[in-house]
């Protein structure tokens, strides 16, 4: 295994000939952290961090004892490593995610990706739970740290197929995770950015750290064929014959226009933004994530 | 080698043809469309769909097409005529010669030429080949039918001469249609020798030949055209006290002359010189030679008016008759009681007009007898029953009456066995403003000169008026827009009764206050009475019928010689072929005789300008007889052998649909999407 090259094991068309999830995730981190044992970023600091006064909620195995036995009140010791965040993995489930001009497919992509994440944020003490999402939630998976298996097991079954519906997904998210978290969206963001950015604005209202990775495929980037074709959309059925060769530039600059919107929303409203194209390594997707997770993890 | 169809309805099958081209154009919409994850940006864009009209594969659009073309052809039933027209091609002659003897062929040395070129055509007849020789101009006279002699054919031929009749190419291509259904195995030929004469192509429009037939026209007239032709005169009738004299006017036409002519025209009345003019002509028109009055010779007049002889001397010579003069008496028989001015619009209307003059004699009924009746050539009964007597034999001999009815008549309808309705009273049409004429017979020969403005009679209207049933035997030719009769007739043997319900007074009705009504009265009393004007002359093709005339008609010729016109109806008419004057006798040959007619050429014929022979046939309707005629013959099974085209044409599809099936599966053309990327989707 140590002949082989990290990168390698994160590659898309690599990562489709492994049918097993978990062991797709664990090749993905191991991979991804056998580059990365000299990176800054390989942990998190278990330094103390303050007290502070106890709140009702608050884990009483959190209390610091001998504070207590020397002010007579409770106070929760907090350390700056000592996140152990929930982690909400939101995969899209629907129809245009099952699209692929390559090897895999967006929804494909999601799932390795989601799977790797969570395999990673498992052996980094968060608790990892999974939602997918069409037009309303498919799966629900609360957070915790037992429940990887579940959500690989899931993960392996889930498909991707009817109409899609970010926001309103978005708001039942958000409706179900009262706890302040960290949102992990994997989409491919066929909304309007406005909406996007409403929807994650009450995200971050509820205090979650929202992660965005928008799935592209190179062909919805780049509108294939020069022939008139007819194209159908994959939610909703409509068709349209067109002669892509001659709108290619003019979708193109849409497409970019698009991509610019909802870095701007997500910016706006505080989300981390990380356009991932489904012909590209996961490495890429996975720093992103490590990066936005060390921010995160200065909570208090 | 022609190809011909034996079902052409099927192919109207090639309307099938719009189906590939249909679907090609729809083609996109059939073909697997390429999925995509979201149209959200693709809505956005003006998107072009030209692509569904148009063609994005001409090759499979080309063979469907030609699939479906074969298939239509094949149930055709193609089949080629190759055979039938070696078959005809080998088959012997069958020429028929049409030489024209119309009065123009005797123009300059014009006949000459014409025989010289039938001969030459009669030479032509080869072993096993026919020839028949018909002389036409406006009929046409089998002169040798078909023979491969060729020496009866040239003796035919040199026995004809030119005549004085016009010319009619149709009756001289009827009649070789005609005598070509006797060699229907030959190859038939038409040779028309002729001047060609552009007179002589009336008729031609709509007649049928068969397409088998070979026409070819030779034209032997020359080059120069000019003539000179007396065609018409105009007598006038001078009385002055009891001395009556002539004034005549001669109307010459010259055609396509070099340049001006001076010529004498000569007057001549019964054979004795009575005018002379010198005239100078122009090159082609009419010109007008008034000659001086002359005395009227007693008796029945022929007279001749004769210009310089020119290279056509047919018609330098114009004859003409000048016949009694034309009076047609009318007896006005009125009731005691009638006003004065009740019979003026009648009177007056009848009173204008010449040729023939009407004289109207009033009388009361009581004094018709038959003295009266012997010189009257009509009885109008105003409003007054005819009484019995001498009318009755009068009008079955060839007499004719007028019934004018009206309220006395109404009132007193009397018993006559002429009268040809009865009356029932009056109708009265003052509350709806009166009545208009109705339904007409426009057809009969009383309103001959309205069936061109059929309208003009509906102007008049009519307040009160009979209400007429006819009885057995009589036509109604008009009615009122009632419905009532207006006007009836009835033939009473040899003469004839009308009865008129139409008011012919100013009180009853405004038809005297119509242009309509001078006409109207002029035709009515001409018609009812079956008076004939005798014309000055007649042209050549036109018959005479010399038996209305005298009991035992013989008649003499212009050229001497004597015709006893048969006694039957069919045969009393005795055909003007001859210009000049044809005398009528009864009995024999001597003395005055009871008629005299003149005769001239058509002055169609002194127009030498010529038709080019290949206008000739542009109005004949060509039919595919002789091919017909060639295939039924053909013995069943060669006509199937000719048919097997179409199964050679089936297995031609079949191939076509096969390659079309291989093309349209294989390649390219067997991916259903034409995108360059393929989606890889998961289901």
């Amino acid at each position: 295994m140590t002949s082989v090259a990290p990168a390698t094991f994160l590659d898309p068309a690599m990562l489709a000939r492994i049918s097993d999830l978990a062991l797709l995730a664990r090749t993905v981190v191991e991979g991804f952290m056998h580059g990365m044992h000299r990176s800054p970023r390989k942990g998190f600091s278990i330094d103390f961090a303050q007290h502070r006064q106890y709140q009702l909620g608050d884990d009483l195995r959190r209390i610091d004892w001998k504070a207590f036995a020397r002010t007579d009140k409770f106070y929760i010791k907090e350390y700056e490593a000592d996140t152990n965040a929930g982690v909400v993995f939101a995969l899209d489930a629907s129809g245009s995610m099952n699209f692929g001009s390559g090897s895999v497919t967006k929804f494909d992509y999601g799932r390795f990706l989601t799977a790797s994440l969570a395999w990673l944020s498992q052996h980094q003490g968060d608790r990892v739970g999974l939602i997918t999402f069409t037009d309303g939630l498919a799966e629900v998976i609360p957070p915790s740290t037992r429940h990887l298996q579940l959500m690989l097991h899931t993960l392996g079954h889930s498909h991707a197929s009817g109409a899609g519906q970010l926001k309103t997904s978005l708001d039942r998210i958000a409706h179900i995770t009262p706890r302040a978290g960290i949102i992990v969206l994997v989409t491919d963001c066929y909304e309007d950015p406005e909406l996007i950015g409403r929807a994650i604005a009450v995200l971050r209202a509820r205090r979650h750290d929202v992660i965005v990775f928008h799935l592209i495929d190179p062909a919805e980037r780049d509108l294939p064929g020069r022939d008139a074709a007819i194209f159908e959309d994959l939610e909703s059925g409509t068709r349209i014959p067109l002669r892509p060769g001659e709108l290619r530039t003019k979708y193109r600059g849409l497409v970019d226009a698009h991509r610019a919107a909802l870095a701007d929303r997500m910016t706006n409203a505080g989300a981390d933004y990380v356009p991932v194209e489904t012909d590209k390594p996961l490495d890429a997707a996975l720093y992103a994530y490590l990066d936005a997770r060390l921010a995160k993890s200065r909570v208090r | 080698m022609s190809l011909g169809l034996l079902v052409p309805a099927f192919l109207a099958g090639l309307v099938a043809l719009a189906v590939p081209v249909y679907l090609h154009l729809r083609h996109s919409e059939k073909t697997k469309p390429f999925r995509f994850p979201s149209l959200m940006f693709l809505e956005k864009l003006p998107i072009r769909t030209s692509s569904r009209r148009r063609i994005v594969d001409p090759l499979l659009l080309l063979l469907r097409a030609l699939a479906l073309g074969l298939i239509a052809l094949a149930f055709a039933r193609p089949f080629f005529s190759r055979d039938v027209a070696a078959q005809i091609s080998k088959r012997p002659r069958a020429v028929v010669l049409l030489l024209d003897r119309s009065a123009s062929m005797s123009h300059k040395d014009v006949w000459p030429a014409a025989v010289d070129s039938a001969k030459q055509v009669i030479q032509t007849i080869g072993p096993g080949d026919q020839i028949a020789v018909v002389l036409f101009d406006e009929e046409a006279e089998i002169a040798h039918a078909f023979t491969a002699d060729q020496g009866v054919a040239r003796a035919a031929v040199q026995a004809a001469k030119p005549g004085q009749r016009g010319t009619r190419y149709a009756a001289a291509l009827r009649a070789a249609r005609q005598l070509l259904t006797a060699a229907p195995d030959a190859t038939h030929e038409v040779v028309v020798i002729t001047d060609a004469q552009r007179s002589g192509v009336a008729g031609l429009a709509g007649l049928d030949l068969p397409t088998g037939m070979a026409i070819r026209t030779v034209a032997v007239g020359t080059k120069d055209k000019g003539n000179t032709a007396v065609t018409g005169i105009d007598i006038r009738r001078i009385t002055t006290g009891d001395k009556t004299t002539i004034a005549a006017q001669a109307r010459v036409t010259s055609h396509d002359l070099p340049g001006p002519r001076k010529v004498r025209a000569t007057l001549a009345l019964n054979g004795r010189a009575s005018g002379a003019r010198d005239v100078t002509l122009p090159q082609s028109g009419d010109f007008t030679v008034a000659f001086d009055a002359v005395p009227l010779p007693a008796g029945h007049v022929n007279g001749t008016v004769v210009v310089d002889a020119d290279a056509m001397a047919v018609d330098d010579t114009f004859h003409f008759t000048l016949p009694d003069e034309d009076e047609l008496r009318v007896l006005l028989v009125v009731p005691d009681d009638a006003a004065a001015n009740e019979t003026l619009f009648f009177e007056r209307a009848l009173a204008i007009g010449k040729a023939p003059a009407v004289t109207v004699e009033r009388r009361r009924p009581s004094t018709i007898d038959t003295k009266s009746l012997e010189k009257a050539g009509l009885v109008v009964y105003w409003d007054s029953p005819p009484l019995a007597g001498p009318i009755e034999p009068w009008v079955k001999k060839g007499g004719g009456a007028v019934v004018v009815a009206g309220h006395r008549l109404a009132a007193h309808p009397g018993t006559s066995p002429i009268v040809p309705a009865s009356i029932s009273g009056l109708a009265d049409r003052i509350a709806d403003r009166g009545g208009t004429f109705g339904e007409l017979s426009i057809d009969n020969a009383l309103f001959i000169p309205f069936r061109d403005a059929r309208a003009s009679l509906g102007a008049a209207r009519f307040w009160r008026y009979p209400r007429l049933q006819p009885s057995n035997g009589t036509d109604v030719i008009a009615r009122f827009d009632d419905g009532l009769p207006a006007i009836v007739e009835r033939r009473e043997s040899a003469g004839r009764v009308v009865m008129l319900a139409v008011p012919l007074d100013a009180d009853n009705g405004d038809l005297p206050l119509q242009p309509t009504f001078l006409p109207l009265m002029r035709r009515l009393v001409l018609h009812t009475s079956g008076h004939e004007s005798s014309p000055l002359w007649k042209v050549t093709g036109e018959s005479w019928n010399p038996q209305a005339i005298v009991r035992t008609p013989v008649v003499s010729t212009p050229s001497g010689e004597i015709i006893r016109p048969a006694a039957d109806s069919a045969g009393a008419a005795v055909a003007l072929t001859e210009a000049g004057v044809y005398s009528l006798y009864d009995g024999r040959v001597g003395g005055e005789p009871a008629a005299v007619v003149a005769v001239n050429p058509p002055p169609g014929e002194s127009d030498l300008t010529p038709v080019d022979p290949r206008e000739l046939l542009l109005g004949v309707r060509l039919s595919n007889d002789a091919v017909d005629a060639a295939q039924a013959k053909a013995a069943p099974k060669e006509l199937e052998n000719r048919q097997s085209l179409w199964r050679l044409v089936i297995v031609l599809s079949a191939l076509v649909l096969i390659a079309e099936t291989l093309l349209a599966t294989h390649g390219w053309r067997g991916v259903a999407g034409r995108v360059t990327a393929s989606p890889s989707q998961s289901d």
